[in-house]
């Protein structure tokens, strides 16, 4: 009989919870997510590309014959035991791309209804968190948008984790995704519930392709914000410190905010493909893993490891 | 008229005006809610919608809760009983004789609430009864409320003088006490002197208290030869007064109206034949449930049946000189007179055919023979023979005489004669005669004389001034034979023309009949009739019970009035029992005459004071939910469907409309109902009827629980578990018994509910109806409330004659052998429907039964009580007199109740088991 959708937030740059005792920090949250983000990552190294491989950290790419006037340390000398002719043993070609991510947040991120599970922010830096480590193991580089340079190391996930943490402070304050000098034909992942002007995110993003990157969108949702599951009297208050709207009765807006809301979501969407990022869309009442397997094939195909573009 | 225990509470209403600036200044808080897209919400509608004021109503609403609490706190009380509640210190009086008792409980109850108001006003307040001597304490309202509980009315009218003595000295003790005398109305008692004594005692108010009615009474019985005739009293201007004659038993023999006809006092007459009469135990007005109201009759009272046989042949021309003559003018006033016809050649056997109770021979001598026998044997089987002397007895010599007689008798002032005529001597303490004065003027001039054997004194009953017996009686077998030593006329002595004869013979009357209590201990009997003890005694409902401790035996000839000491009631022993009256035979009663007295007497209304804290606070409460509902609903918690307030409404309009009005309900569980008797359909079980009190029910549900139990572990006989019925809606059928238990303050059902029980009885059903008031019973009282109750349910229903469960009935032997049904009382008899009398011809049957299963139970014993355990197996209520054995016994007899219902006559069948495997055998 009673309404029981509630919601919660907090402010992710301070160790106090705003609404509720579950609710913590980001820094204190990160051990969780980034055991979480291992997880997930691991599931997809298996459920993406592990079938056409042999095994796992096989890192092995060809033998070729031994040329003269190559340093002698390069000789395999256990393939060229068996026969006549010395091979060298090479390695991939390391064309790694950048993959430049941001996980927004902002407080409207740290925001989670009773009808899922997780908050927006980390179920953000859980993906962002996953993805990076997938980019990692298929050769890629990954980097926190303006916290760090890309890295290729395997302990991906603990440097970004520990960058997003210290730098949660700074990174609150701008709901906009930060400038950062990057090399040409970087990607760029972009993960927020993307609550701005569209206008503004699509400025920005056109810099973003000025300088050659492309990318991806990941609209992160709460599904109360989707449906406004709410009754009555009540009165919104906005995260972001914007005045509170008072509504006689919720309910009554009900489908007039089903239809802005997905105006807004559109105008996102158009944003993004218009500089020819990739728009994907997650619910947090629905599984990470989806989401991240989406990514995960919208950036780097089915195949996993060959990389094709994707216009 | 309203009154207010803490009036100071009602300032608080001052405070409304705060409360409602309060209420609307604050409107109910909307719900908070943080929502990052308000900005997109914000892009909807511009925030036109200002916080809403409180709607008027809900003010209202809000308002009128408020006020009902501080009413409730300020105590108000609607007292329609008129009396003035203060807090000085009270007296109440209360008159608790038999006048009192047929308006008893509205007394107590108008008493009671006299008590609250002055318990609620914080005064001390002390109960008195008239009969009392000891001065009152006066205490909480709750010390005087137990006493009243506990007050009974007594037997006799009580002198008020004592109790106005108390409170004269209360009035005095604490100055400024009211006294409130709550009077039967009666002037006997000195009501005058009591009135008096109230008015001079200083107490700063008097007030009196009468119920609307007038007693009436009965006083001096009579049963003599020609009618059963009583006096009839009226203090009020009653028309009549149906009298009813009863046997021992309580049933009514006969009844007659005596109109009053302007009159105080009338004579009423049953007739009835002298068999009949003499079965009457005890007299009875009807509709007036107290002692003074009853009349009991005893062995004096009863007519004898006196049969008169002379030695000579009656000269009808000259009747003075047969004795016969004195004799049957004595006893005529009191005794049924029966005389051979002339002619007839042997009397004596002719009258012993009509069982005279007496058997007076006047001069008969006998011989041995037939007649000597028959006689003999009337005597040994309790016959009194009352034998006078004459010139043939003198000279006869047979053995029906307590003693040996001399030859020729003596004459005494003859001619012939030195000596005087003797007078007679005063009677002794042993003899029967003691108490009748020694008239001096009664000589003797002839008489028989006695062999001076031994045991000759104790034998002795009257003696003339020089010791010689003149009457003389011995216990024979269980009859007594009397001798006067004189003869039955004037010729021997004047003895026969005085009036001290016929109260001689009347004693004697009294005590044929009588059997001793043991044979040859005639001094002993003698020697308790020197004081009777009491064996049975009225309360002030004009019931007889047993005699409570005050209770002391009285004197012979005991004529005083009735008193604590003495109640009411029969003493004695056996069947020789004396009545003591409640009114002495010349005693009356009339109304007090308040106004004479300068007292103006109110009616008392029983009515009690209704307490407004209650309702007030309930409504308070229904208020302060609606409320909290109204406001969820205003701040969104409350989801509603569309036109959900006005759902919302009308369900609450149903379920106000529910409590007050059963069709609604009624009409709803139909079809659940038939699904329950799907249900119960498929297993046999036990069921209660659902009598609304949730203490009873809960009583019977538990009882019936425990005896599904012992049915499963003891007999072959599982049932389910039992259910609570409402005979107005359930099905019936399923059920072999009903256990009914009767709850006196529930509505009578309807009378299609009766006729649905009606036909469930027809159709098979038993019905156990348990009155549960086996303690509160009182043989020949007023009926109680839960008997009232069923009394007035089995007008509708056809109900066959009923008797007290014999010992041979085959409810009593279907699982268990048991002398009876006991629950938590022993006492109380369990009645069936009659059995067919035992044919007469056959052999003695070991059971008998109906041919189908009693429709019918009544038992006062509260058998689910006994029963009843909680889960632990541990018994719920305490048992009278009690007992693990009682408890058991309890069970068992359920047990037999159901096999009844269940086997019928069965068990009956089986006792010839024995018989038909031995025809078998052959």
């Amino acid at each position: 009989m009673f309404s029981d959708v509630t919601t919660r937030a907090y402010d992710p740059a301070l160790r106090k919870p705003a609404d509720g005792a579950a609710a913590a920090d980001l820094a204190s949250q990160m051990p969780r997510l980034v055991a979480r983000a291992r997880e997930i990552a691991a599931s997809l190294a298996y459920g993406v590309h592990g079938r056409k491989r042999a095994g796992v950290g096989e890192t092995f790419w060809q033998y070729r014959p031994f040329a003269s006037g190559e340093a002698a340390y390069r000789i395999d000398w256990r393939r060229s035991a068996r026969g006549d002719q010395l091979y060298v043993r090479e390695r991939e070609w390391e064309a790694a791309h950048d993959y430049f991510l941001w996980m927004d947040c902002s407080p409207s991120m740290a925001f989670g209804s009773s009808l899922a599970s997780d908050d927006k922010l980390s179920r953000a830096v859980t993906l962002g968190l996953a993805l990076a480590d997938v980019l990692v193991r298929g050769g890629e580089r990954a980097a926190a948008l303006g916290l760090t340079a890309p890295v290729s190391a395997r302990d991906v996930i603990d440097w970004l984790a520990r960058a997003l943490a210290e730098n949660a402070m700074e990174a609150a304050r701008d709901d906009l995704p930060p400038q950062a000098p990057m090399r040409p034909r970087a990607r760029v992942v972009l993960i927020s519930d993307f609550l701005i002007d569209p206008d503004a995110l699509a400025a920005r993003l056109r810099r973003f392709a000025d300088a050659g990157a492309s990318g991806a969108i990941l609209m992160v949702t709460d599904p109360s914000e989707e449906t406004l599951p709410f009754f009555g009297e009540t009165t919104f208050v906005d995260t972001d410190g914007g005045p509170a709207f008072y509504a006689g009765d919720a309910r009554s807006l009900r489908a007039a905010y089903a239809r802005r809301f997905e105006a807004h979501r559109d105008a996102i969407r158009r944003a993004a493909q218009h500089v020819g990022f990739i728009f994907l869309q997650h619910r947090t009442d629905r599984p990470a893993a989806e989401a991240a397997l989406a990514l995960a094939m919208g950036l780097l195909g089915t195949d996993g490891l060959g990389f094709e573009e994707r216009r | 008229m309203f009154s207010f225990a803490a009036p100071l509470a009602l300032v608080g209403l001052i405070g409304l005006p705060l409360i409602y600036w309060l209420l609307r200044v604050t409107p109910p808080r909307p719900r908070e809610i943080v929502f990052p897209p308000t900005k997109i919400l914000r892009e909807l509608k511009p925030d036109e919608e200002t916080p809403a004021k409180t709607p008027w109503w809900l003010m209202a609403l809000r308002l009128a809760l408020a006020a009902a609490l501080m009413l409730a706190m300020a105590g108000p009380v609607w007292a329609p009983s008129g009396v003035v509640a203060s807090s000085a210190s009270m007296l109440i009086v209360i008159d608790d004789g038999w006048a009192a008792a047929p308006t008893w409980e509205r007394r107590v109850a108008g008493a009671a609430s006299i008590i609250e108001s002055a318990a609620r006003a914080g005064g001390p307040v002390a109960v008195a009864l008239a009969s009392e001597t000891a001065a009152p304490v006066p205490g909480d309202g709750g010390r005087a409320m137990e006493k009243l509980r506990s007050a009974r009315p007594k037997p006799f009218l009580p002198d008020r003088k004592a109790i106005g003595e108390q409170a004269v000295a209360f009035a005095r003790a604490h100055p400024g006490a009211r006294i409130i005398w709550i009077s039967d109305g009666v002037a006997q008692g000195d009501a005058a002197g009591f009135a008096h004594a109230l008015k001079e005692s200083g107490a700063s108010g008097v007030e009196v208290y009468v119920e609307d009615h007038a007693p009436r009474a009965l006083a001096a019985p009579t049963n003599d030869a020609a009618a059963l005739s009583v006096d009839v009293l009226r203090t009020g201007d009653d028309a009549s007064a149906v009298i009813d004659a009863l046997d021992a038993k309580g049933r009514t023999i006969g009844r007659t109206t005596a109109d009053f006809n302007g009159a105080p006092r009338v004579s009423a007459k049953i007739e009835l034949p002298v068999e009949l009469r003499n079965e009457v135990s005890h007299l009875r007005i009807e509709g007036e449930n107290s002692a003074g109201a009853v009349a009991l009759l005893d062995a004096r009272s009863k007519v004898k049946r006196i049969a008169l046989v002379g030695g000579e042949s009656a000269d009808q021309a000259q009747p003075l000189l047969s004795p016969l003559y004195y004799l049957e003018k004595a006893l005529a006033p009191f005794a049924q007179i029966r005389m051979a016809r002339p002619g007839v050649v042997d009397p004596v056997q002719a009258l012993l055919a009509e069982n005279p109770n007496i058997m007076a021979l006047a001069d008969v001598g006998l011989a041995p023979g037939e007649t000597f026998d028959a006689l003999s044997r009337f005597v040994e089987e309790g016959g009194t023979l009352v034998r006078f002397a004459g010139p043939r007895l003198a000279n006869a010599d047979d053995d029906l005489l307590p003693v040996r007689l001399r030859r020729n008798g003596r004459v005494l002032g003859g001619a012939m004669s030195w000596e005087e005529p003797k007078s007679l001597a005063e009677f002794d303490a042993t003899s029967p005669f003691f108490g009748l004065p020694a008239a001096k003027d009664v000589t003797v001039q002839r008489q028989v004389l006695a062999e001076p054997d031994p045991g000759l004194a104790d034998k002795t009953w009257a003696r003339l001034s020089d010791g010689t017996p003149l009457v003389t009686a011995e216990r024979r077998g269980k009859g007594l034979i009397v001798l006067f030593h004189v003869n039955a006329d004037a010729n021997w002595s004047n003895l026969p023309i005085s009036g001290l004869f016929v109260e001689m013979l009347k004693r004697i009357s009294a005590m044929a009949g009588e059997s001793t209590p043991s044979g040859g201990e005639q001094s002993s009997t003698m020697a308790e009739q020197s004081a009777l003890a009491p064996m049975r005694v009225l309360d002030g409902f004009g019931a007889l019970g047993a005699p409570g401790p005050t209770a002391q035996s009285i004197p012979p000839g005991f004529e005083g009035p009735a008193s604590a000491e003495h109640p009411p009631g029969l003493y004695g022993a056996g069947e020789v029992f004396v009545a003591v009256q409640t009114l002495r035979p010349k005693d009356g009663i009339s109304a007090f005459d308040f106004k004479g007295a300068g007292l103006s007497a109110t009616a008392l209304r029983s009515s009690s004071q209704l307490d407004l804290r209650g309702p007030l606070l309930a409504f308070a409460l229904v208020a302060f939910i609606a409320d909290a509902l109204i406001a969820m609903a205003l701040a969104g918690k409350l989801r509603l469907r569309p036109f959900g307030a006005a759902t919302a409404a009308l369900l609450a309009l149903l379920c106000m409309s529910a409590a007050t009005d059963e069709t609604r309900a009624e009409s709803a569980p139909k079809s659940a109902s038939s699904q329950r008797d799907k249900d119960v359909a498929l297993t046999t079980r036990l069921a209660y009827v659902v009598s609304g009190d949730a203490h009873v029910d809960e009583t019977s549900r538990l009882g019936l629980d425990a005896l599904t139990q012992a049915l499963n572990m003891r007999t072959s006989f599982s049932p389910g578990d039992p259910v609570g019925v409402d005979p107005a809606k359930d099905e019936l059928a399923f059920y072999p018994m009903l256990y009914w238990p009767i709850v006196a303050s529930a509505p009578q059902p309807s009378a299609k509910t009766v006729a649905r029980v009606a036909a469930y009885m027809k159709q098979g059903g038993t019905v156990v109806f348990d009155t549960r008031d086996a303690l509160a019973q009182r043989v020949g009282g007023a009926p109680t409330p839960e008997t009232q109750w069923l009394r007035d349910l089995t007008k509708g229903l056809d109900i066959p004659p009923l008797e007290v469960t014999p010992r041979d009935h085959v409810i009593t032997k279907t699982f268990y052998l048991l002398d009876g049904f006991v629950g938590r009382y022993a006492n109380g008899e369990t009645w069936v429907e009659a059995l067919p009398p035992e044919p007469k011809d056959q052999a003695a049957r070991p059971v008998r039964a109906t041919d189908s299963v009693s429709a019918i139970v009544i038992t006062s014993n509260d058998l689910a009580g006994a029963w009843a355990q909680d889960k632990r197996g541990q018994p719920l209520f305490p048992l009278t007199p009690g007992g693990a054995r009682q408890r058991e016994l309890a069970l068992r007899g359920g047990i037999n109740l159901v096999m009844y219902t269940l086997t019928g006559n069965y068990k009956s069948d089986q006792v010839h088991v024995r018989d038909l495997l031995e025809r078998l055998g052959q």
